[in-house]
Order: structure tokens, then sequence, then C-alpha cells
């Protein structure tokens, strides 16, 4: 199978905080990867090397071949790789719809002086990029159905936001799909119904790298899953094989009796 | 009695917005009807065409301000560029007498020069940063027009500009000779207040139309996103960078358009009428009518610039005296604003609502977002 990312030795320090290290893996086509690790194990950190928010110290991030480490996140974006943050960032006070019209901006080429004279050619792209919007929107069936559309985004739910959001990195129909824990804040139904979703995705053609803490759900989606500690790579494989790792055991149980400790 | 206020309240929301917009436009279109019926002096004219030409530039600055989120505290600089331009090219101070037609887009040019000088240092600036830039950058053009009397004649400013002839002096006066009926010669030069009230009037219904087609568009949008969430706008392929310097560049060419009609209308401009103080008030304008809203921005120039002339009219009280109490009506038309309509007078449809926060699912949310905003912060901080 193609390989769609590869990261190659990645690091990245926050002063003398290693919160990347030495980061090496491969996600292919079509497959669902899902990173795991305790808190602060550098998870979202990756994410945001990838994504362009950060520069890497070292290594070199690759999208099917191509490097794109050290590009703006704008660039990154435009190369294909699409995401969501764990800490909601969505465009509160713009509606659902112009959410989602915002993530196809890049797929859009509209300029400011044809945009203003509403030429032909605006409004053919117009409708296209609204038709396509409400192909991605009714993926969540009945969540952001007729006047919900026109709704602010800071308005929804907590668990339609975090859809908002995937929906708005979909619309730009990303070669890669990162999604930074989509189903915290969930309750259990909620996020089985996201779970399958999910799974709906890859099935549809589409790559995705996702951290997620809920182990019900990585263990439902993920064809594969990367273990994560202090930054570093501490196991890989199949879900039994990672669970099962004296490595990740000693990982979690360290820090929770640590906690219980303090 | 509450129920009362209710049907009355659901009964005015009823009524579709377009339906207030067409009466405010037909009404504003009418309104110097009244003066040539003798029911209003021309004065008032004269207060319409200020609070028409501020509305222009009030819908400029929104696009800065209230469209991609950056406060800019020295708007009223690429006004005074505008002004400048036209002026210095149709007067006797160089003997140059440029067309219309030719001036008032080389003063839109000039001020976008300007704003693409400033524009381009200080768009990676936020928030305090870049008002304290702008309002220094505000007054460095105003003290150098001051200071540099050779060509601006300084504080004493620039008398004598030319009458505005939309078909330039050349073919006007060819075409008066050719013996035209006196109403249609009237026309070729616009010099009566109706004629600048409508003229003006025109550009601000151009202006509006232009722009909310704009802001229903993909780059609209996009200066959209940059101010929710420059972080999530550029993560979903923004290049904020080139959006931020391409609404900096359409807001200041739009003011330095306003400008240029106001160095035609007024006739003689000089410094004072470029003051930070002018900056503010704009930026209140925009504040007052509701950032983002089109209509509201509009109706906040015509309100902030008429209603210091109705209350001196109707108090009777002589210029000189009025001018000390003008920034206290001011302040508390503002202050009482900021109180009771913290959203601003005509909202934009999304905004309204959001600045009241008595919903306690509101404030939950708002919890939340600054929760997030932490974490965000975090993300940031590289
Ligand atoms: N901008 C930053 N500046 C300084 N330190 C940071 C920054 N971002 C992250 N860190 C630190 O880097 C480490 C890894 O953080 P990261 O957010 O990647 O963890 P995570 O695995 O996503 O954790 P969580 O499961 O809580 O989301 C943490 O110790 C964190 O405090
Ligand atoms: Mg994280």
């Amino acid at each position: 199978m193609e390989t769609i990312l590869n990261l190659d030795g990645v690091s990245m320090s926050f002063g003398g905080l290693k919160a990347v290290d030495d980061l090496t893996f491969d996600v292919t086509r079509n497959e669902i990867v899902s990173i795991i690790g305790p808190n602060g194990s550098g998870k979202t950190t990756t994410f945001n090397v990838i994504s362009g928010l950060y520069e890497p110290d070292s290594g070199d991030i690759l999208l099917k071949g191509e490097s794109v480490a050290g590009l703006r996140p704008d660039q990154v974006h435009d190369k294909g790789i699409a995401r969501t943050f764990q800490s909601l960032r969505l465009f509160s006070n713009m509606s659902v719809l112009d959410n989602v019209l915002v993530g196809m901006h890049s797929n859009s080429k509209s300029g400011l002086v044809a945009s203003m004279l509403r030429l032909p050619s605006v409004r053919r792209e117009e409708a296209a990029m609204r038709a396509r919007a409400q192909e991605i929107l009714s993926m969540f069936p009945g969540r952001f159905s007729g006047p919900r559309q026109s709704q602010a985004a800071g308005s929804l739910s907590y668990a339609n936001r975090r859809r908002l959001e995937i929906a708005r990195a979909l619309a730009s129909d990303p070669v890669l799909l990162l999604l930074d824990e989509p189903v915290a804040g969930m309750n259990p139904m909620e996020s089985h119904e996201l779970m399958e979703q999910i799974c709906d995705l890859r099935d549809a053609g589409y790559t995705i790298l996702m951290i997620e803490h809920d182990m019900h759900v990585v263990e439902g989606v993920s064809d594969r899953v990367i273990a994560m500690d202090h930054g570093v790579k501490i196991a890989e494989g199949t879900y039994e094989q990672v669970a099962n790792d004296p490595l990740v055991v000693e990982a979690y149980l360290g820090k929770r009796s640590a906690h219980t400790a303090s | 009695m509450a129920a009362f206020t209710q049907t009355v309240r659901s009964a005015f929301t009823k009524v579709p917005r377009w339906v207030y917009l067409t009466a405010a436009w037909v009404l504003a279109a009418l309104f110097p009807v009244l003066n040539a019926l003798d029911l209003v002096q021309t004065a008032w004219i004269r207060v319409g065409v200020l609070s028409l030409l501020f509305a222009l530039l009030a819908l400029g600055l929104n696009i800065i301000m209230g469209e991609t989120g950056l406060l800019n505290l020295g708007y009223i600089a690429f006004f005074a560029f505008g002004a400048y331009t036209t002026a210095l090219l149709s007067s006797p101070k160089f003997d140059l007498h440029w067309p219309f037609a030719a001036l008032i887009v080389v003063s839109a040019l000039v001020a976008m020069l300007g704003g693409f000088l400033i524009g381009l240092p200080t768009l990676r600036l936020r928030g305090d940063y870049l008002a304290i830039v702008t309002l220094a950058f505000g007054e460095i053009v105003r003290l150098t027009i001051v200071n540099v009397p050779t060509l601006t004649n300084g504080p004493n400013g620039i008398t004598g500009i030319d009458f505005l002839k939309p078909l330039g002096p050349g073919v006007t006066a060819r075409l008066q000779s050719a013996g035209l009926p006196q109403a249609v010669s009237n026309l070729l030069t616009i010099d009566k207040p109706t004629e600048y009230y409508y003229l003006v009037l025109v550009c601000v219904a151009l202006g509006a139309l232009l722009l909310s087609n704009l802001k229903n568009s993909r780059v609209g949008r996009a200066w959209n996103a940059l101010r929710e969430d420059e972080l999530a706008a550029v993560s979903s392929g923004i290049t904020a960078s080139r959006m931020k310097l391409l609404s900096v560049l359409l807001s200041s060419a739009i003011a330095g358009f306003a400008g240029s009609l106001y160095a035609y209308y007024s006739n003689v401009i000089s410094p004072e009428s470029f003051i930070f103080m002018q900056s503010v008030i704009v930026v209140c304008m925009v504040v007052l009518g509701g950032m983002g809203s089109i209509p509201g921005v509009i109706l906040g120039a015509i309100v902030l610039q008429a209603l210091p002339q109705v209350i001196r009219e109707s108090a009777g009280a002589a210029r000189s005296e009025f001018e000390v109490y003008r920034m206290l009506v001011f302040g508390v038309i503002i202050v009482a604003m900021v109180v009771l309509r913290p959203e601003g007078l005509l909202p934009d449809k999304l905004w309204r609502g959001q600045a009241h926060e008595a919903d306690p699912r509101e404030l939950e949310r708002t919890r939340q977002t600054l929760f997030d905003l932490e974490e965000g912060e975090q993300d940031l901080e590289a």
C-alpha cells in the first residue's frame, strides 16, 4: 500500500522539554492509525508539527514522499492535511454552514473584485461549494439539518461542535485527516455513533491519524495503534499488541499510581 | 401590558429586514425634497452630506475592524491621503487641475499605497500592539502634513480646490458653450449641497451593495475566520498575511475615495480635520452601529455625525459654545450604548445577543471558551 504520511526522526522541544523525541512512523493509504499516551506525552505536539504550527527541531515529515516540514500551516493544508483541535477552535460567530465553507477556502479561488461584483463565475463556484457543504454536513444525519445551518457555530452543543470541526476539516477533501481527541466530552452513545462515522470515512477512502484517550473507540476503529510516552514512541502494532505491551501498561499505571499518591 | 409589548415586538420582527432597509433608502433619497419644499433648511442637507461621507468611511473601517478583526486607530490618515491627493492635484497650489475621474482613482490608489506601507510590516502584530502602531501612524501622517508647508501649506491647509466636474473641465466647457438648457448645464458642475448629497448617497449605496456581496463570499468568509480564530483559519488553508493585506488595501482605498469627495465638497482642507479624535469617532461609529453589520455602521455614522447637530439646534446654542459640549454628548451616547445595547444598533445577525450573557448556558459556554483559549494559547506559544 502507498505510504501517505511518513515521520522520520522528528523532534520538537520547548526550552529544555523534549515534547517529541525522535519520532518515526508511517501511515498508509486508507488506514486509521491511533496515537495513545498519557497526558503530556506529546501527541498534540506531534499534530502541531505535522500541520505546520511548529517547525520540527530535527527530522523530516513527508506527505506522499514530499517534505512538508517547515511549511506554513496554510501551505500544509493546501498539500492535503486537514485537522481538528483538541480544544475546539470553531469560528463561533459564523454560521455552521460558513464554518464548512471556510474549510473549502483552498479548493476555491474567487478573488476580491470578482466577489464584490458577484460575477457569474463566482456564483457558480459558490453554488458548487454550498452543494458540497450540504453533502458533508449530511454525514451527520439530523445534526445540522435545515435552520441549524444558519445558526452561530458557538451556539451548538459540545458534541455538535466536535462534529462540525470534523466537517470543516473534511471540506477540503484532505489526503490525510488528523483528529485530535474527536470524542472528548461526548457521552458513550455519542462517541459510539461518531466511532461508526469515523469507520465510514475510512470506507469512503479517507486516511486518518487520530489521537484518542477513549480505549473503546481506539479499539473499535484502529487498524494500527501507536503509543507515546514523554515524546517517545514506546509501542506500535494492533490494539491488542499495544494494550498488552508492558511499557504501555507501565506508562499508564505509573502515571495513575503517581496521581493517587499525590 | 407585557403581552401587549410582546405583540408589538413580534409584529415588528415579523416584517422582514429588507422592508426596513428599503424604507430607509427611500427616506434618505427623499430627504432633499423636504429642502426643495422649504420644510428643511439647507444646513441640514450639509449635515446629511457629511453624515454620508462618514458612512462611507465607517463602511471602509468596518472591513478591517468588523470583518477582519484588526483594530485601526489611525484610519483617518487614509482619509487624509485621499483628501490631500485631490487637493494638491486640483488647486492653485501647484496650479494643477486634474479631472475628477482621474483624481478619485488616484486618491484611492495613494491611500492604498499608504495602507500597503503600514500594513506590510505591522500585520503580524495583534491587538494592543496593532492599536498603538496604527495610532502612531495616524499622528505621524498628520504631523507630517503640518510640518511640510512647501507641499501642504502646513496648518493653513489648501484652499481653492476645483469644482467637482464629473465629466472633467474640458468636456464641461465645450458642452456649456454648446448652449445646453440651464438645468442640464447646472448638473455638469456639482457644487450645491443637494447635488453632493445625491452623489455621496449613490456612493454609499453602491458601497453597501458591493461590500455585502463581498461579505457573503470566499474572501469575506476568510476575513471573518481570521477574526474569529486565526490559528484555526490558517490551519484551514487561509494565508493570513495575504488576506489581511487585502483587507487593509480595500479599507484604505475606500477612505481615500471618501477623502477625495470630502476635499471637493469642503473646498478647503486643513490638518485639523484629520486629528486622532476623528479616527476615534469613526471607530465609535462602527461600534455603535454594530461591528460587521453594513446597515449598522451606516446608521452609526449618521447618528454620531448628525445627532450632535440636532442637539445643538434644539438647544439653540451658539456654535462656539456647543463645540465644548460636543465630545460630552458623544461620550454620553457611547456610554449609554455600551450599557444598553453593547452589540450595536443594528448588529450583524449572528452577533445579536452574543454581547448579553444573561443565559446561564451562554455563561457556561463562555467559561468553556476561556478554558479553551488558555489551552489554545499553549498551542500558540512556539
Ligand atoms: N507551546 C508549548 N510551550 C511549552 N510547552 C508545551 C507547549 N505545548 C506543549 N507543551 C508541553 O509539551 C508536552 C506535550 O504536550 P502535548 O500537548 O503534546 O501533550 P498531549 O499528549 O497532547 O497531552 P493531552 O493528552 O493532555 O492532550 C507537555 O509537557 C506540554 O506541557
Ligand atoms: Mg493533546
